[in-house]
């Protein structure tokens, strides 16, 4: 690529193609961006995925619907919560299984700790690429007290499988929700910090306003779901589109902005967290009691009934579905998991980094909220 | 599903087949042929948006089955309707062999990575596809990997277990 082309200041200006990541300081995450730049222009973008390929939903097919969930919530490293939460929704709905009331509850409870988790691990990297060291490093600290709630419930702290098909594995320990109602308010009460340093500085705002700009048109046209699409304006929020869980006994609000670019989109990141925040408190208040688990048959004896669902659920990042086909065996025959960072990161961040400078490509990138893993799976 | 759409379907086109999965999953089961033109009517009344495209080997058919699951928006910027909930599947059969399809990049834009997705994986072919380049594998099988006649375990046995071990 090296056309020549002529600028308004009769400049010679050669088009270079230019590699962006893996390995670059710009980069979060094992992806690469293949630009094609004019000066410091882009005039091209290809994204590059698949450093993570690991080909799940074919190995899925080799395994039995519960020994899956090993690989399920391997498929977005940041937050396997949703991963389980909408595996689980699959198979309950192919194999007809209900969840009992207070499992509805504990589910909702843990899957927005997992939001708040995973955004504080996102504002990490978005906070650390920008060079606000210190907001990243409460974020990261942050993110490691929902970390202990976790490891207290399931005694893992990244991956827990804790949701299972018919339930969750098993009910909050004693104290449990003190602890959460402590760890919540040690983390509220910085909420002031967090704006002083990072939301509502001049510094962050005059590097991301205007930054990766969407239109709510084009938002929708290309396929986007989450904060890039709240960002726009549009209330599209799963939970309350398709409210699965215990996300309909409770009232809340959907975040959203109008402007559309990385500002937007990381205040609407801001504001759910505060959401979710309230949202737990609300749903521990008015959490009933009972069982919380419905036990499946014999995992090993275990054929589900031939057919198809596709369920989807509102994870950190935007519209995480999944197809999933039966053929009446003990394991599946086809799954696809439609992860939010699949639009995001190839159809979006392509279009929306053409005519962008070459130092705002990480910067678009994070604020798309594009998550690897997700996209190779 | 909506009566007049299940019928103007069925009128319209030939060979529609129209099944309700669950209260809010309809499968729209079509001729590959008419794939564009359905396609293209159900995004104008209301399906606007394509979640995900997905393909499933059913080997003993010898057939692929592509399933577009569409779905809509919110119709109200503030109101949820039930209308919103619901997924239309559209799927069509091709033959396993010289397996190939028109792609729908001119009707649903984010289709694109779907579709050089299932071409790099599945094998097939979307005409009309501007870059059926490979999206996530390195190299080049002889069987695309995510067909059911791709032994996943054979295929570790001869990657992996060529590999020697280290000498003292």
């Amino acid at each position: 690529m090296t056309q020549v082309k002529e600028t308004a200041k009769n400049e010679v200006q050669r088009e270079l193609e230019m590699y962006f990541g893996p390995q670059h300081l710009g980069m979060v995450g094992n992806f690469s961006i293949t630009l094609t730049v004019q000066g410091d222009r882009i005039v091209k973008a290809a994204a590059n995925p698949g450093y993570l390929h690991r080909g799940f939903e074919k190995l899925m097919e080799y395994r039995t619907w519960i020994q899956n969930f090993p690989l399920v919530c391997r498929v977005n490293v940041v937050e396997p919560d949703h991963m389980e939460m909408i595996y689980s929704m699959a198979v309950e709905k192919l194999a007809g299984i209900e969840v009992p009331e207070r499992g509805h509850y504990v589910r909702s409870i843990y899957l927005e700790l997992a939001r708040v988790g995973s955004h504080l691990f996102g504002l990490w990297a978005y906070a650390n690429m920008l060079g606000f060291d210190t907001v990243a490093q409460w974020a990261m600290y942050h993110r490691d007290l929902i970390l202990d709630l976790f490891e207290a419930l399931t005694g893992g702290r990244v991956y827990h499988i804790y949701i299972w098909p018919g339930g969750v594995r098993r009910d909050f320990p004693k104290g449990f929700k003190d602890k959460i109602v402590s760890t919540l308010h040690q983390i509220g009460g910085c909420v002031p910090d967090y704006d002083d340093t990072f939301f509502k500085n001049r510094l962050f705002y005059d590097r991301a306003h205007g930054i990766g700009k969407l239109t709510a048109e084009k938002a929708q046209r290309l396929g986007a779901t989450g904060q890039t699409l709240r960002a726009t304006g549009m209330k599209y929020d799963i939970r309350k589109v398709e409210p699965y869980a215990a996300y309909d006994t409770v009232e809340w609000e959907v975040p959203t902005r109008t402007d559309g670019d990385a500002y937007s989109r990381i205040w609407v990141v801001r504001d759910e967290m505060i959401e979710s925040v309230h949202m737990i408190f609300k749903l521990l208040e008015g959490m009933p009691e009972g069982p919380v688990f419905n036990r499946p048959p014999n995992p090993l004896r275990w054929n589900i009934p031939s057919g198809e669902a596709y369920v989807r659920c509102e994870s950190s990042r935007g519209e995480l579905g999944c197809y999933i086909v039966s053929d009446g065996g003990d394991k599946p025959y086809r799954v696809h998991f439609r992860t939010p960072s699949y639009p995001h990161g190839l159809t979006i961040l392509e279009d929306v980094l053409v005519d962008a400078s070459v130092a705002d490509v990480g910067n678009t990138m994070i604020s798309l909220y594009v998550v690897a893993p997700e996209i190779d799976r | 599903m909506n009566e007049t759409l299940k019928k103007e379907l069925q009128s319209t086109f030939n060979g529609v087949e129209i099944v309700d999965i669950h209260e809010t999953r309809t499968a729209i089961i079509v001729p590959s042929v008419s794939v564009p033109v359905v396609l293209r009517k159900l995004k104008e009344s209301g399906l606007n948006r394509l979640s995900l495209l997905s393909c499933v080997d059913w080997i003993g058919d010898g057939k692929f089955e592509i399933v577009y699951i569409l779905t809509s928006y919110m119709q109200n910027d503030d109101e949820y309707t039930p209308n919103d909930e619901w997924h239309v599947f559209l799927k069509t059969k091709i033959p396993r062999d010289h397996a190939s399809l028109k792609s729908a990049i001119d009707i649903f834009e984010n289709a694109e990575p779907y579709e050089r997705e299932i071409h790099e994986l599945f094998g097939v072919h979307f005409d009309g596809h501007p870059r059926l380049t490979p999206l996530f594998l390195t190299q080049k099988y002889e069987v695309p990997p995510f067909r059911k006649d791709f032994d996943t375990r054979q295929y570790v046995k001869d990657t992996y277990d060529a590999i020697p071990m280290v000498e003292d």
